[in-house]
């Protein structure tokens, strides 16, 4: 953990765990071997529907997520709309319909999944708060599934509020109608945390925030992510939050899905704000958008 | 503000046409008839012998009585009904003949059917607008379950609940607050239903202070219980209103 820090502290270093990654991403088998994987696709397709109106959303989706010990990958996952990735997030969700996958088989903790449960949070962008229940029983309303005393989980409630930026006096009691889009999703994300899941699903969760508010609920989770050590996957349409939150970023091609590329990104050592200005990082965001482009105009010379 | 003014003025529109058409001393001068129409004075100075002759008070009692324990029924029974049905498919599968064939009953064959069913007495009315308004709350409270977004329930599983948990801490208080204005405006369609079986027969009760007053007269009594039924209607209305912001803070809008 230590040693982790130490290391990403050093652009120098963090860019040779970026060319790491890159080499090893041929041979993942063998990395793999002496840790357990959290998530695992192997060869999923999913289709909707059948025969001749049958319509295929994602296809021989393969990749494999390690359960790093003591922090926890996260993953950001970009490709255009309509590509997957809400599709490849439900299903880790265990949602319906797009759970169960048509053919192939996801893997969670090296087990398939029944349905949808705690271990594997999920936050979305829209229709987030249940708006019946004030802030304070919003964030304890798993802990109340859970059967969990009021007082206690009130209390921890009270604590997350907090650490999501909340105010414990001012917004515990206020109803989602009364706080703005940034502060919903602030209850959204301490609700789920608030469990500790193994796994945290993201789709799109601020994409409906303005800029500023947008690069201050990155820097939040970034904080809440290294203190949970769970893994992420986190679905965005922005290039430079996929590169600052991301360990490893998930390209994926257009309809139907499949993951064409795989890579390693620099790890956010500094507020999002600064960081997204930084030439080194802004080389990253450029190699991205190159590679979607080739993907993309590549794809465009197959159709043809 | 300005739609209050615009309300007002219609009102004032409408009782000034009334005021213009029946203006005059004698039958002969007005445009309508004194026999068909009586002017909005001699209206509402019939309230006294309404009131004192009629017994109004009585009857609007025993109107409210009826519509009140007929509705409260249905309610108790269609609310759950319709919210599990709302739930789950197979509930709504079982239910939609019942609903599909309830809210396509026409009413007037109810009246015989009830007398059938339940004689002629205060139960039969009771039952009457019972029988009438379970198909409608039913599906309305199924409708409210229903558009309620999936995302919530989505959230919820994935925070760890269980059906069971959905259906009580979920989707049923989401529901309410739409299945509570659907209510309002049934009560108001229950309220017109109870003076068809009061026309038919009752001895007490607004419809049949209507039929009295066109058989006996004074025809003038007949607009005074119409206006004392809007006004009555608005009052209930606004009371329920008044409930609803108490019972469902969390809803910002009316
Ligand atoms: N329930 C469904 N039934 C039929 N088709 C579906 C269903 N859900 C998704 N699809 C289709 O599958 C494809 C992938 O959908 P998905 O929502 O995963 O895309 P996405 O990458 O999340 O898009 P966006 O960026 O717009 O959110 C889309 O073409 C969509 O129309
Ligand atoms: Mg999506």
């Amino acid at each position: 953990m230590t040693d982790d820090k130490s290391v990403d502290n050093n652009p120098q270093v963090a860019e040779g765990k970026v060319a790491a990654v890159a080499t090893e991403a041929g041979d993942k088998n063998s990395r793999a071997e002496g840790l357990s994987r959290i998530v695992e696709f192997k060869n999923v397709t999913k289709r909707f529907g059948d025969g001749p109106d049958a319509f295929t959303a994602v296809k021989d989706i393969n990749f494999a997520v390690e359960d790093l010990p003591g922090r926890g990958e996260f993953v950001a996952v970009l490709g255009p709309s309509g590509c997957g990735k809400s599709t490849v997030l439900r299903l880790i969700a265990g949602l319906a319909p797009h759970h169960p996958a048509t053919s192939g088989e996801v893997l969670v903790g090296g087990k398939p999944i029944p349905g949808p449960g705690a271990d594997r949070g999920m936050v979305f962008q829209d229709y987030t708060s249940f708006d019946h229940r004030s802030v304070l029983d919003n964030v304890a309303f798993g802990l109340e599934c859970r059967g969990v005393d009021k007082a206690a989980r009130y209390e921890l409630a009270r604590q997350w509020i907090g650490k999501v930026g909340l105010s414990v006096d001012k917004d515990a009691d206020k109803y989602p109608h009364q706080l703005s889009g940034g502060m919903r999703q602030r209850v959204a994300i301490a609700r789920t945390l608030i469990l500790r899941p193994r796994i945290i699903l993201m789709d799109e969760p601020f994409g409906a925030l303005d800029p500023s508010t947008r690069l201050r609920m990155q820097d939040l989770l970034i904080e809440l992510w290294r203190e949970l050590e769970a893994t992420v996957f986190f679905v965005t349409h922005s290039i430079e939050e996929a590169v600052y939150l991301g360990d490893r970023v998930y390209i994926l091609s257009a309809s139907p899905g499949t993951i064409l590329e795989e890579l390693g990104v620099p790890y956010p050592d500094f507020p999002a704000k600064e960081m997204q200005r930084d030439p080194h990082f802004l080389d990253y965001v450029f190699k991205i958008r190159d590679t979607i482009e080739s993907l993309e105009s590549s794809d465009r010379a197959g159709d043809d | 503000m300005l739609g209050y003014a615009l309300g007002v003025s219609c009102i004032v529109l409408i009782v000034g046409a009334w005021f213009l058409l029946t203006l005059g001393e004698e039958a002969e001068s007005r445009i309508i008839s004194p026999t068909i129409l009586q002017s909005p004075w001699e209206v509402v100075a019939s309230l006294p012998s309404l009131i004192i002759e009629r017994k109004l008070l009585e009857s609007i009692g025993a109107t409210l009585w009826r519509v009140i324990l007929g509705f409260s029924l249905a309610v108790l029974i269609g609310v759950p009904l319709g919210m599990a049905a709302g739930t789950w498919r197979s509930a709504r599968a079982f239910l939609a003949p019942v609903v599909l064939y309830g809210r396509n009953m026409p009413l007037a064959a109810l009246i015989p059917l009830t007398v059938l069913w339940f004689g002629i007495g205060e139960f039969q009315k009771v039952m009457f607008i019972f029988i009438a308004c379970v198909p409608f709350i039913t599906a309305d409270a199924a409708s409210a379950v229903m558009g309620i977004h999936d995302r919530y329930v989505e959230t919820a599983q994935t925070l760890g609940a269980s059906s069971r948990q959905i259906a009580f801490k979920v989707l049923a208080p989401l529901a309410l607050p739409d299945i509570f204005v659907g209510l309002r405006h049934l009560f108001g369609l229950a309220f017109g239903y109870i003076m068809l079986v009061e026309l038919f027969d009752a001895k007490a009760g607004l419809g049949y202070l209507i039929s009295v007053s066109q058989r006996l007269g004074p025809r003038a009594h007949i607009y005074l219980i119409l206006i004392i039924i809007g006004i009555l209607a608005y009052g209930i209305d606004r009371l329920l209103a008044f409930f609803q912001r108490g019972l469902f803070p969390y809803r910002s809008e009316e």
